[in-house]
């Protein structure tokens, strides 16, 4: 399943879905580099069942890793 | 010649050349299909290749002409082969009172002639496999009025085809759709011929020089893209004289076929301006001189003259053609940045950018405007997909590598070149697909239990269609936009054969 994403763009035929996100949703940039993801997205509503927090800009950088993701959020 | 007062001329020019190509087509669309309707007549059927357009300039002329008799009798003078319709009709029908009427050829008056079609090198026009050819008495022959003359040119660049099959295509669709012409460039009071010479010789030289100056700008990409300074204005400098090479060249092969009439092509600014200088002031002479035509290439003296022209056969109806444009989808495309790449310092300082060497050797950069992906080798090569026309994705890989020059590379812009365009459409109507393999098997694979689809491989042009049951056809493996138009207009014929009852 991982493999996909490169299975398309090694056939040169990229979706665009990383785009759609871009223009649907508020995904600003994204990179993934040395099996790091970093994310960056602005005006995001966290909302968990009590409480509701609005931010203007959200740094996400995730690791793949055996136990679990790593984020930190500034 | 009727025209418009020089001011409101030279104000619609400059509004047009302010336009982005799209909005310029679209308004050479709009010009010229008033010209037509007012002339009334049909935009011009297809079943044949179409031409470039006229400049603007020559296109709100001719547009204003059509509105207005013009008294002068000199257009009767028209040779046959001159794509005039409706001189033609009107010679046949004896309806028009000022002419005498004097063929410039001896040639049968009621022939009617394509004016705006390919001709191949025996000047006979190119046709479509399955176009029909009609006699001159089913075409619709109006009032003698100013018909818009084509261009009888060979081979236009491509830069241009698109606006010409984007023009020969939506005025089609106009034709269908019943639009109102807009009018107001047309309107404009009558004006006697005489006094008006001198002023329209001032507005060509003022388009003529304002025309000569867009054109060598380059005006495609309006994104300043000045830092990429060697490849680009060199590329288009050499596409500037390999266009005017291809204009003269070609002006020089159909000669017989442009008359005082017919204007040479679009980039052609001086010689069609030259033309019709000379076309208008024709109109204010009783008789022209036939042994003075337009010199339409003064550089080549050995052409062929006037009296060469070879009939052309009658345009085939509308029904015969599909009004239908495939849309083009995708378009794949390389360029060179002629440096070595730090794939992971690239991943790592530009947005939007993935790379994953373990999975792929090449990171992975996208930009929202256009819309398009790039595939960035460390060799420096570079694929960008998912433009929708040809400039672009041009635009779009000329945006990539100011991305890749910005973070401190070297790069360049050496040898864009357009692989692969993807088109589709939709006839609206099922098809019988089993039928269709049957006849056309040495063309056909269809395996409805491995896809769907129907794949036809066309020969000429050199394209692969997937066509499906409902009627929709996807037709890739193009070079050019031509080649798509071509084969959708060589496949509807068939699969029209193959509509379920």
């Amino acid at each position: 399943m991982a493999y996909q994403l490169y299975r398309n763009t090694t056939s040169g035929n990229s979706l665009q879905e990383s785009l759609e996100e871009l223009i649907r949703g508020s995904l600003n940039i994204y990179r993934f580099c040395d099996n790091v993801w970093t994310f960056v997205l602005n005006d995001v509503e966290f909302r968990e069942v009590t409480e509701l927090i609005k931010v203007d800009k959200v740094k996400i950088v995730a690791c793949d890793g055996k136990n679990s993701g790593s984020n930190t959020t500034e | 010649m009727i025209f418009l007062a020089e001011g409101m001329a030279k104000a619609a020019l400059g509004r047009y050349w302010r336009k982005s190509p799209d909005l310029r087509a679209k308004q050479l669309l709009s010009w010229r299909r008033s010209a037509v309707i007012a002339a009334g007549e049909r935009p011009l059927p297809c079943g044949l290749l179409p031409r470039s357009p006229l400049s603007p300039f020559l296109l709100v002329t001719r547009g204003l002409g059509a509105e207005f008799r013009v008294p002068s009798p000199a257009l009767h003078w028209v040779p046959g082969g001159c794509g005039s319709l409706a001189w033609a009709g009107a010679e046949a029908q004896g309806t028009d009172p000022r002419a005498p009427a004097r063929p410039l050829l001896a040639r049968t008056p009621a022939r009617p002639r394509l004016a705006n079609c390919a001709r191949g090198a025996d000047k006979r026009p190119v046709r479509h496999a399955r176009s029909l050819d009609l006699s001159c008495s089913s075409t619709r022959l109006g009032a003698p009025l100013f018909r818009l003359p084509a261009l009888l040119t060979l081979g236009p660049p491509p830069m241009e085809e698109e606006q010409a099959y984007l023009e020969l295509y939506l005025d089609q669709c106009a034709a269908q759709d019943d639009l109102a012409p807009p009018r107001s460039l047309l309107l404009s009071p009558v004006v006697p011929d005489d006094g008006y010479i001198p002023n329209t010789s001032n507005s060509e030289t003022v388009f003529n020089s304002h025309l000569e100056e867009v054109k060598a700008s380059g005006h495609f990409s309006s994104v300043d893209l000045s830092f990429l300074p060697d490849e680009l204005t060199q590329e288009n400098k050499d596409q500037s004289v390999i266009r005017s090479k291809q204009d003269i060249e070609e002006n020089c092969e159909t000669p017989g076929q442009q008359s005082r009439m017919l204007l040479p092509r679009e980039q052609d600014v001086g010689l069609g301006l030259i033309s019709g200088s000379t076309l208008l002031n024709s109109h204010s002479q009783v008789y022209p001189g036939d042994a003075d035509p337009v010199q339409p290439s003064p550089e080549k003296p050995n052409c062929t003259p006037l009296m060469s022209i070879t009939p052309m056969t009658p345009v085939t109806p509308v029904s015969e053609c599909s009004g239908i444009v495939p849309q083009l989808q995708n378009i794949v495309s390389t360029v060179n940045l002629a440096c070595k790449l730090d794939l992971k310092k690239i991943a790592l300082h530009a947005k939007n950018a993935e790379y994953n060497p373990k999975r792929f050797a090449a990171v992975i950069m996208r930009i929202r405007e256009p819309r398009t992906t790039a595939l960035i080798f460390s060799s420096g090569k570079m694929v960008c997909t998912g433009a929708k026309s040809e400039e672009q994705s041009r635009l779009a890989a000329r945006k990539y590598a100011r991305v890749v020059q910005k973070l401190g590379f070297p790069a360049r812009f050496l040898d864009f070149k357009i692989q692969n365009m993807v088109g589709s459409c939709d006839v609206r109507f099922p098809i019988r697909l089993e039928g269709l393999v049957l006849t056309h098997q040495q063309f056909s694979s269809y395996e409805p239990e491995l896809f769907p689809g129907l794949i036809y491989r066309m020969v000429k042009p050199r394209i692969v269609l997937l066509i499906f049951v409902s009627g929709k056809v996807v037709l890739t493996g193009a070079k050019e936009r031509s080649e798509i138009y071509e084969a959708f207009e060589n496949i509807y014929p068939i699969l029209k054969g193959f509509k379920k009852a």
